[in-house]
């Protein structure tokens, strides 16, 4: 990526981020949103970082690129979120299970 | 988190104290996930000063993750699209908010919101009781703690990711923690929905060039979520027939 390119993309992703967290408090004087908007917001996050995560886990490689240990962490690391509600040892129980799988296959 | 009672009237030193009380349990969490942005702007087709340049500037966990991670990978207008799509959430945060902040002065309208990140979104919302002025100590004092520990922490895993020998599979953190955050923002049913066709989607559109499947495993698990709140409000509805047992569908609920 160019250095034009990367500077043209911080910049939107800056302006864009700060809109989407200002917009609404700038212009919503007195309103709320209706209701069936506020609550197909609150499903944008939970879409959208799903398919990121398997957008970036199948990567430019492709399915048939993708591997044991990776799916594996995959599955370990949402079910240590799921259960303990921790980034942290998400991270960590992932990041072992990839290890782990890796050197046994 | 300690009770905010005791505070209501208590002084501006007293808000700050609470209000860093607070932002401990949030920010540890938030540590790691800074350090892996670092240790990905290390890898990333980004020049190394502009990836840094998103924790300042961006002040977004997860859209830095992914503006950085996806940059040298897809088109610059896939990249911004994937950006704003997952800043959409913010959205929320600014409506729940809006209220409160109408009774604040021009400048923190404007100032404010910059620093709405998840975390301070979930404090802040805790704390709309307050006075106009301790509303605003409160909310300054947990965004600039959370912005100092963000700004240290992405920097320490740029200066630690080039020492991790390749074989650490550290490329692999981005979608472990999006895994992560997945699981933490479904708190739902339509939500889980939502996650499932939006997963599915993009693993079914993964070819697609500049990953066009982002946005449009975003856009369908958004629609199956929207599908699945009408289908669950038809099934809780009362029923239109007075004959029937009003209690008959609550359990779907």
């Amino acid at each position: 990526m160019s250095t034009s390119a990367a500077l043209a993309a911080l910049f939107c992703g800056a302006i864009g981020t700060y809109f989407a967290r200002s917009s609404l408090i700038l212009l919503l004087a007195g309103r709320s949103l209706p209701a069936s908007v506020e609550r197909a917001l609150q499903n944008v996050g939970p879409a959208v970082l799903a398919a990121l995560t398997i957008n970036l886990a199948v990567g430019s490689s492709g399915l048939g690129g993708v591997e044991f240990a990776e799916v594996a962490a995959l599955v370990v690391a949402g079910g240590v979120a799921a259960w303990w509600k921790n980034l942290t040892w998400t991270f960590v129980a992932g990041m072992a299970t990839l290890w782990i799988c890796s050197a046994i296959t | 988190m300690t009770t905010t009672s005791e505070l209501e009237t208590g002084p501006q030193g007293r808000i700050d104290r609470q209000a860093l009380a607070d932002v401990v349990p949030l920010a540890i969490p938030a540590i790691p996930f800074g350090f892996v942005v670092g240790l990905a702007a290390t890898e990333s087709a980004m020049p190394q000063w502009i990836a840094w340049l998103t924790a300042p500037l961006v002040f977004a966990g997860a859209a830095q993750l992914a503006m950085i991670t996806l940059a040298g990978t897809a088109t610059l207008w896939a990249v911004i699209t994937a950006v704003l799509v997952i800043n959409t959430r913010h959205l929320m945060y600014s409506a729940a908010l809006a209220p409160t902040f109408r009774s604040q002065p021009r400048w923190m309208r404007w100032f404010g919101p910059f620093f709405m990140v998840d975390q301070v979104f979930a404090l802040a919302s805790l704390q709309t009781h307050r006075s106009p002025a301790e509303f605003r100590r409160y909310f300054l004092t947990t965004a600039l703690a959370f912005y100092a520990v963000w700004n240290a922490v992405v920097p320490l895993g740029m200066l630690v990711g080039p020492i991790v020998p390749d074989s650490w599979r550290l490329d692999y953190a981005p979608p472990i923690m999006f895994a992560g955050l997945t699981l933490f923002a479904i708190k739902r049913v339509p939500a889980a929905v939502a996650a499932i066709v939006g997963g599915f989607v993009s693993l079914a559109t993964v070819d697609l060039q500049d990953r066009l499947g982002i946005v449009v495993g975003a856009l369908a698990g958004v629609g199956a979520g929207a599908v699945a709140e009408w289908i669950i409000d038809r099934r809780s509805a009362p029923p239109a027939d007075p004959a029937a047992d009003p209690s008959s569908d609550e359990a779907v609920t």
